[in-house]
């Protein structure tokens, strides 16, 4: 009973607690970066201390990991800035009036994906975006269902050749990740998969494919993917210029101060430079014809 | 005859076997289902087993003698076992005040009293009320038709970021979960007293707490274990959506195979499970024994001292220290914000919309989800079962059986079974998929091997129950310890196992959802795939077939539970 009186005491004085706080608003930003997260999103404080720092305003990093779920916190205002993929910055701007895309890395701009095979699978490289047609009849696996690199671009270039998802022997994986991905493939589960071409390339520098069990098929043409997206009330709070703000901060990024380069190598990046949102009009259209984006 | 009768538990276990005509019908029903499953197996026609990936199986259970041990990743680990069980013990507080309240307006008791007191007064109101409670029985199949995760993603849009959207996400299908339990244990409890205080004119409300309540809470408490050992595996769900703590690591090093780190992890989890598993077992067992000397004796439960008493302070200190931990708003409930937000879903889902392909397409996955949970149901009962007489402490010495062997049996049977249940099913599901080719059966494995984990920890404690002077007389009659197992203990515990295997099977049919990197997965599949394009209108159905689902097995386990009385 005095445990009951205690959690209600708790439950009413924490009721009270959060209109305390908010003459100093943070800026909130999350992330869900294409290769390793596990390093950003345990060690974001090296980040959130720069931007602290740049901009002059109290930074919190909130880690999520699901695509689906940054975008519902970006939608309903918990976080004011992300890291989107290609895909999922287009949903979540669509649904956050308003919203601007800002940053993207160098890599963005030119971003590829990798079509990988299984040896035993016979299948062997090629240069025409037409020769996937002999992925039809084979299994498949993308990566993440709202993966821009493990998925989206993937399908769009495969319905390009004439592929679609019924084409392939049985329903087509979604691995949930670039490295599993490769994993299946390379154990043969899976017979062809689609991934990050970044991944790829820093897994075959590290070792960690093993090239006597999986081939590269085709590298695909460039799209843009990940940058940061940010809501438009944050004028509101910091001032009109926040967003310029915000996108010289990462310009800025020093790859000879050690911090810095942490920051750029969480990343993977060499360098950020700005975007906008005419960038996504091709993301957006290709996530309309595959039923990742639709109008409710 | 006399000396036997001090092995009788106070609560004997009836061992009614079944009459012939029911026991036919439920091997037919059992033959059915297990061909529909295999022909949905097979049906695809492609190769189950896959040689190609036995070096990335066995790179993964390597790492388990290698798991990271730096101190950064040690503290990573601590802090997030922290958040778990913090998450854990406050959705589990909630989760048993839901049970409880929604427990009594579920039991049929409970309507009978409405009933008779209120015919008493010359009304007539039975139709009513039947059709009321069945009522309530449908709406609380819609928050455990829907896995926590999915929960999750939908609070998240309403409730944002909080602490509070993975509290409730547990909280909320848990809860109805306790409900029914605490509402079948309300039935199952004599009701002597509670009729013969409604007869006497008595409300209902005030009966039931002066008889039923005080007479079955400290098995609901007992309960709340469990359901906190459950919480804390479902806690490693719920990272996903930012909640932290040992799921959201298992995630994070899961995405890049990391699998030194993710072992960690699972051994992290492992003890936090085997700890309060081991815990509540105690608990238990002291109630028993308390309940076995009440009964001669008087006295017993509850005095000072007792375990059930020192979890009960435990529970004091620890439901505080999380939600100060946490620090969820609970003002988020009745903030405009929210209500802002759930007018803005509510417009979004509406109207609801068909999938592409219509209703047909709807029923074609539904068969492939109640394949694959049909298939990991019969598979896990199937290691439940084996594990049940291994795993128990029996309390009867089984002549013949190799008394040295028994012990480290025992224990190394409780590690196995701790293992597969706190090994989260899609990890499971990835390393079978190295060896298996992708379909229904990998799926299917995958969840049987999580949820043999609990059911062998389940079935074992039925049989830690048993009445033992049926085995007693077997084993007199000269009956080896071979012949007591299949004779007297199987037989005596199967309905009970049969209530398990269907409890678990609704679990395993709201888990498909979190199994769709094996490229069957059924309805599961599509409902993330209609949560990934954020298509509000075509999840209400989809949701729908779910909660038919759950429905359906909730019908035979009420039809199990009758014959069990």
């Amino acid at each position: 009973m005095t445990g009951l009186m205690v959690v209600l005491t708790m439950i009413l004085a924490a009721c009270s607690g959060p209109q305390e706080q908010e003459s100093e608003a943070s800026f909130v930003i999350g992330a869900i970066p294409d290769q390793d997260p596990e390093i950003l999103q345990r060690r974001y404080e090296t980040l959130s201390a720069y931007l602290e720092g740049e901009l002059g305003v109290p930074v919190e990093y909130r880690p999520v990991t699901d695509y689906a779920a940054s975008v519902s916190a970006f939608r309903v205002g918990d976080l004011d800035m992300v890291w989107f993929g290609g895909l999922t910055g287009v949903q979540a701007r669509l649904q956050v009036e308003g919203a601007e895309a800002l940053v993207q890395r160098d890599i963005d701009e030119q971003f590829t994906s990798v079509f990988i095979a299984n040896v035993d699978s016979s299948l062997t490289p090629f240069s025409d975006i037409q020769d996937l047609r002999q992925l039809a009849g084979r299994t498949f696996t993308f990566g993440s269902e709202s993966s821009t690199s493990g998925r989206l671009m993937p399908q769009s270039f495969l319905s390009q050749a004439g592929v679609s998802l019924t084409d392939f022997a049985g329903e087509p994986g979604f691995s949930g990740a670039h490295d599993t991905t490769i994993a299946l493939v390379e154990a043969g589960t899976y017979e062809a998969g689609a991934l990050n071409a970044n991944v790829w390339q820093s897994r075959v520098e590290s070792g960690d494919v093993d090239l006597n069990r999986v081939v590269l098929l085709w590298t695909t043409p460039p799209y843009h993917d990940y940058h940061w997206v940010i809501r438009p009330e944050v004028t509101e709070r910091y001032g009109d210029d926040f967003p310029q703000r915000v996108i010289d901060a990462f310009v800025q990024l020093n790859p000879s101060i050690e911090n810095e380069k942490e920051i750029l190598d969480m990343f993977g990046a060499e360098k950020f430079m700005a975007t906008s949102n005419d960038n996504y009009v091709q993301i957006e259209a290709v996530g309309r014809e595959i039923g990742q984006i639709v109008d409710n | 005859m006399k000396s036997l009768e001090k092995f009788a538990p106070s609560h004997p276990q009836k061992t009614r076997i079944l009459p012939r005509t029911k026991r036919w019908g439920w091997w037919l029903l059992l033959g059915i289902a297990t061909v529909f499953s295999f022909v949905q197996i097979a049906g695809d026609g492609r190769r189950l087993i896959n040689s190609g990936g036995w070096t990335l199986f066995w790179r993964f259970w390597r790492a388990a003698l290698r798991p990271d041990l730096t101190s950064e990743f040690l503290e990573i680990t601590l802090q997030a076992v922290g958040v778990t069980l913090s998450y854990a013990a406050f959705g589990t507080f909630l989760a048993l005040a839901v049970g409880f309240a929604g427990g009594i307006v579920l039991s049929e008791r409970w309507w009978e009293g409405v009933e008779n007191h209120y015919r008493g007064r010359g009304r007539q109101k039975g139709f009513e009320f039947r059709m009321a409670r069945t009522l309530l029985r449908v709406l609380l199949a819609v928050p455990r038709g829907i896995h926590e995760l999915i929960w999750g993603l939908i609070l998240l849009n309403i409730l944002g970021l909080d602490p509070l959207t993975a509290v409730l996400a547990i909280a909320i299908p848990f809860g109805a979960i306790t409900a029914k339990v605490f509402a079948e244990l309300l039935d199952e409890t004599v009701p002597a007293a509670f009729l013969t205080l409604i007869n006497s004119g008595t409300r209902p409300g005030s009966a039931l707490f002066y008889t039923l309540v005080p007479q079955t809470i400290t098995d609901l408490l007992a309960y709340g274990f469990y359901r906190f050992e459950c919480a804390v595996r479902s806690a490693a769900v719920l990272g996903i959506i930012g909640a932290g703590g040992l799921g959201y690591q298992i995630l994070l090093s899961l995405q890049s195979l990391r699998y030194n780190q993710l072992w960690t992890l699972f051994f992290a989890l492992c003890l936090l499970s085997g700890a309060i598993d081991l815990w509540s077992g105690l608990v238990r067992q002291q109630m028993r024994d308390g309940k076995a000397e009440k009964s001669s004796s008087g006295g017993g439960v509850g005095k000072k001292g007792s375990r059930l008493g020192i979890s009960l302070w435990a529970a004091a200190a620890l439901i505080p220290w999380s939600f100060y931990f946490l620090q969820p708003q609970l003002s988020l409930l009745w903030s405009p914000r929210t209500s802002m937000l759930i007018g803005q879903i509510g417009r979004e889902s509406f109207p609801p919309r068909l999938p592409d392909g219509g209703v047909m397409v709807l029923f074609d996955l539904a068969g492939q989800t109640l394949a694959m949970s049909v298939m990991a149901a019969l598979l896990a009962a199937a290691i439940g079962i084996f594990f049940s007489v291994p795993a128990a402490r029996l309390s009867i010495t089984l002549s013949g059986y190799p008394q040295a062997l028994s012990q480290p049996v025992f224990v190394v049977s409780r590690i196995i079974l701790l293992f597969m249940r706190a090994i989260p099913a899609p990890i499971w599901a990835l390393v079978l998929l190295f060896i298996l080719f992708p379909g229904i059966l990998p799926g299917a494995i995958a969840l049987a091997l999580y949820n043999g984990g609990v059911l062998g920890r389940l079935m074992a404690e039925v049989n830690e129950n048993q009445d033992l002077r049926p085995l007693l007389a077997l084993q007199t009659h000269g009956a080896s310890w071979g012949q007591v197992v299949f004779y007297g203990i199987f037989p005596a515990g199967w309905l009970r196992y049969l209530a398990y295997a269907l409890y678990r099977w609704e679990i395993a049919i709201r888990a498909t959802v979190i199994v769709g990197l094996v490229g069957a997965g059924g309805l599961g599949r599509l409902l993330t795939q209609q949560v990934s394009a954020f298509d509000y209108r075509r999840l209400p159905f989809t949701l729908l077939f779910y909660i038919g689902l759950t429905l359906i097995v909730d019908l035979m386990s009420g039809w199990v539970r009758r014959m069990m009385r």
